[in-house]
């Protein structure tokens, strides 16, 4: 016996937590693609992909969010935070994939400096996270050792029934908990079949790549240009990542006020590095890919212990040269032998 | 490497107010200024976590930030002293911002040049044109207690007289008794009445031929100078655990989030920008 | 012999022989119907090269890409009618000189897949024509039609709803062979013309930019459209403006390697009083 939440009840937990306080976010379809989204209603939410086009990241890291607001006085300057909307939200659908990705960035955005806007959010949020049934040819969990049942960075697990029903709840954290504790009635004591998870072939070999890439023999290895040629050099890798995190600063506004903003910024494009003096310490694509898989899968597990890859595939689906970061591993893998 | 100190400010991209209160043409294009804080909690702040070495991020609102050294010695903190050349948008603004302005100042970030590790060491500053002020900052925090370290020389040069900075300051430095400037100028970049060295500084350095024991060597400069500096000391007998040196990269946060300034797997903002020149050359340098 | 043989055996040909240094084509994706950007230098690649009906990318950006084409020697390269189009823009723009360029040329027809004849660009006039002549087939014709119905305020908030989706990720300027510049105009900050950030007005700025700088010299390949990862149908936007530039200019981007660009000429005769 366990506990399930049957799909017909879903718009009543809705109701229930958005009289609690919380926010329902949830995967939805929206001109044209598949995003995160507040619902109203259980029936605007959307279970049957793969996984939704964009990431969770969004909830927690947005494309472009204010900091701080400036206002230039004759005498002084008033800078006042611009902190992210407060109140709960209870994310539900996330993939594991997606749910892994935050709890990756989690040790860099406190690495020493705490950053108060993703852990506001992180910490005003309940992650729960549905396991997987389906996957397709881009997914790569079981490469990264992880599964599409993972539980890394998720609140509560819902595992989808057999009979397409609804799903098993398993209680992850106190978090998930107190948030499932508004719906207790609502959920059923059943003995349910669990449907079977999705199979996701492993990839490549990530221990033998990570090896590979430590080597510092192999950082000016012509095995870079030669994997990175069709690249074209634009973000969509890095925006869709769940674990990417690099960012841009910028100031917006007049001569007296304005807005300084966090936005979305990309190892890939040419002028990331470059200084003012012209010298670009990155300035072609291969030096720039070999960056992107370098602190990926070498320097970030080096400061924080974890690869910085959830292994959702979101790279290799949606790039428009069918690059990413499978198939560089891949023939990283080859080159272990 | 030395500790990391880091700030437990509220908000972390939050700067400092400061006030331009002195400015300073050193060279062409390149100028000083003295600031100081707005708020008693910064300041305190400030005191309480700038060592020589570390660095900040000079803005103006509405324009952006750019980063800097802080080029006063961790003995005098009642101010901090900044020297930039005019190249972009946000030296622009600084440049064009007149004394009583108000400017923006993150930090101090990074990592420091352990001095006390250096006590009863001789010194041997190395530096060229626009680099000079990172270095001022540790030669002023050392002269400052001078009696706690052994000989000080300084090799500084620049492409032309007009390029030198700090003049008045290497004035002082000349005269005084207890430091050996060595001063030159690029060949074809001295003035009719100059007295002191001509030719590049790894070449002048050799000339000079300071002795490395119980010596520790700090190089601030272009990246070419430093290269060609290492050898040059190399030549000279030092070791590279005793050379130390800063690195500078692009940089947005300076704390270690946008992703932006590492050099292999070493973060500048984070992990530098002091480092010794044995850390320099485990780095990947087709990332520098 | 299908196509796809004689045009293996075609790059074999010119790379034993040096007459190029390398051909870029399409190879094998990720998935059964996915094809990717190919660049071969040795002749005993040339079986990587695929060519059927899934070969849809327009090649000829890579030509632009820094250095490929310094050491003057030749670069074959797999291009549709719209490739070959942009190879007479990026002429005329001074971008390349296209003589360096071999053209292996194939046009889609459902299903089949047809050889175009001819090495270099001026060879293909009459394809060239023959487009112009027909309507450019637009993948989302029921789309286009919808929104051609719409009033100003509708298409305005059809519009608002698809910028909201970008993500500034620029996959619509870097698949684009005509967006070539080193800086690109967003990434100039003094002043800075245009908003990086991607709010609502970032987002209108950039796209309506974008679809401006085009304005005359975009081919239509829709690389744009297939590269933007939160699926807005950039093509429908350009494909407006070309209809605009060649009813007012009866201009049609990529004619010939000397066609003047329409936006940056002028004549004495041209219908407006003044430069614009």
């Amino acid at each position: 016996m366990t506990k399930i939440l049957f799909s017909d009840k879903l718009d009543k937990c809705v109701e229930r937590w958005k009289s609690a306080g919380f926010t329902v976010i949830g995967p939805v379809q929206r001109a044209n693609i598949s995003t995160y989204a507040a619902v109203e209603h259980a029936a605007e939410l959307e279970f049957g992909h793969v996984l939704p086009d964009r990431s969770i990241k969004d909830l927690f890291f947005p494309q472009s969010e204010p900091m701080l607001r400036y206002t230039i006085k004759k005498e002084s300057i008033d800078t006042s935070e611009c902190l992210p909307p407060s109140g709960p939200r209870i994310i539900f659908g996330a993939r594991p994939c997606d749910a892994s990705g935050m709890a990756i960035d989690d040790p860099l955005f406190g690495w020493d400096y705490k950053d108060e806007y993703w852990f506001q959010r992180r910490n005003e949020s309940v992650i729960v996270t549905i396991a997987c049934t389906k996957s397709d040819d881009f997914c790569m969990c079981t490469s990264l050792k992880m599964s599409p049942d993972s539980t890394k960075g998720s609140d509560i697990l819902l595992r989808p029934l057999e009979n397409n029903k609804g799903w098993q709840v398993e209680e992850l954290t106190g978090r998930g908990r107190e948030a499932f504790k508004t719906i207790a009635d609502i959920l059923q004591e059943s003995s349910e079949q669990v449907a079977p998870l999705a199979i996701v072939e492993k990839k490549f070999d990530l221990d033998a790549c990570v090896a590979w890439l430590q080597n510092p023999e192999h950082f000016e290895s012509r095995f870079w240009k030669e994997i990175s040629m069709r690249c074209i050099g634009c973000a969509s890798c890095t925006y869709l990542c769940p674990t990417c995190h690099c960012f841009d600063i910028q100031d917006e506004g007049d001569t007296y006020t304005g807005i300084r903003r966090k936005n979305w910024d990309s190892c890939s494009f040419a002028l990331f590095t470059m200084h003012t003096s012209g010298h670009n310490p990155r300035s072609t694509q291969s030096a720039r890919w070999r960056q992107r898989i370098m602190h990926k899968f070498n320097y970030f597990p080096g400061k924080f212990s974890v690869n910085s890859c959830s292994g959702c595939g979101r790279c290799s689906r949606q790039c428009p040269v069918d690059m990413g970061i499978t198939e560089t591993l891949q023939e990283i893998s080859k080159l272990s032998q | 490497m030395t500790e990391n100190i880091h700030n437990t400010q509220q908000n972390i991209y939050k700067p400092a107010i400061m006030k331009i209160v002195g400015r300073h043409d050193e060279a062409p294009g390149v100028k000083t200024m003295r600031l100081e804080f707005q708020d008693a909690t910064d300041h305190q702040f400030f005191k309480e976590t700038f060592r020589t070495g570390m660095f900040g991020l000079y803005g103006v609102y509405g324009e952006g930030e750019s980063t800097f050294c802080v080029a006063s010695p961790e003995t005098r903190k009642d101010y901090i002293e900044c020297t930039f050349r005019q190249s972009g948008r946000v030296t622009s603004a600084l440049a064009n911002a007149d004394i009583g302005d108000l400017i923006t100042f993150r930090g101090p970030y990074g990592n420091r040049f352990p001095i006390e590790e250096f006590h009863g060491k001789n010194l041997l500053f190395i530096s060229g044109g626009i680099a000079l002020p990172p270095t001022r900052s540790v030669i002023w925090s050392c002269l400052d207690q001078r009696e706690k370290f052994g000989k000080v020389t300084i090799v500084y040069g620049a492409r032309t007289v007009a390029d030198l900075v700090y003049k008045h300051e290497l004035e002082e430095w000349q005269e005084r008794s207890d430091v050996d400037l060595v001063l030159t100028v690029d060949p074809g970049g001295e003035s009719p009445d100059w007295k002191n060295r001509i030719g590049f500084v790894p070449t002048v350095l050799e000339e000079a031929a300071p002795s490395p024991d119980n010596c520790i060597a700090i190089i601030c400069g272009p990246p070419i100078m430093i290269k060609f500096t290492l050898i040059s000391l190399k030549k000279l007998g030092f070791d590279e655990s005793n050379v130390y040196t800063t690195l500078e990269n692009r940089m947005k946060c300076g704390l270690g989030k946008c992703g932006r300034c590492n050099v292999g797997s070493i973060y500048v903002c984070k992990e530098g920008p002091v480092f010794t020149a044995a850390e320099v050359s485990r780095m990947p340098a087709a990332d520098l | 012999m299908s196509i796809e043989k004689q045009y293996r055996t075609r790059a074999k040909e010119l790379l034993s022989g040096g007459a190029v240094k390398m051909v870029i084509g399409y190879g094998k994706g990720t998935t059964a119907n996915r094809r990717r950007p190919l660049f071969i230098s040795s002749p005993d690649d040339v079986e990587r090269l695929l060519l059927d009906d899934a070969c849809i990318t327009n090649l000829s950006g890579y030509l632009v890409s820094e250095g490929l084409l310094s050491d003057e020697k030749r670069v074959a390269v797999f291009l549709r009618p719209e490739g070959i189009r942009a190879i007479n823009v990026l002429a005329a723009e001074s971008q390349l000189d296209a003589d360096q360029i071999v053209i292996f040329g194939f046009d889609v027809d459902g299903n089949e897949v047809k050889a175009l004849k001819g090495i270099h660009v001026e060879e293909f006039s009459d394809v060239i024509g023959s487009s112009k002549e027909g309507a450019p087939e637009a993948i989302e014709e029921a789309l286009f039609e919808r929104i051609e119905k719409m009033s100003p305020q509708e298409r305005f908030s059809f519009w608002q709803e698809e910028f909201a989706k970008c993500i500034k990720c620029y996959a619509c300027r870097q698949a684009c062979p005509m967006c070539y510049c080193r800086r690109c105009i967003v990434d100039s900050n003094q002043p800075q013309w245009v908003n990086t950030s991607s709010h609502s007005l970032g987002n209108f700025e950039w796209n309506i930019v974008r679809a401006f700088h085009l304005s005359g010299r975009c081919v239509e390949c829709g690389n744009c459209d297939r590269a933007c990862p939160v699926n807005i149908p950039l093509r429908l936007i350009n494909h407006r403006m070309a209809e605009e530039v060649l009813g007012a200019f009866d201009h049609f981007a990529g004619m010939s390697k000397t066609q003047e660009p329409v936006l940056a000429s002028f004549k004495k005769d041209d219908s407006e009083t003044f430069i614009l």
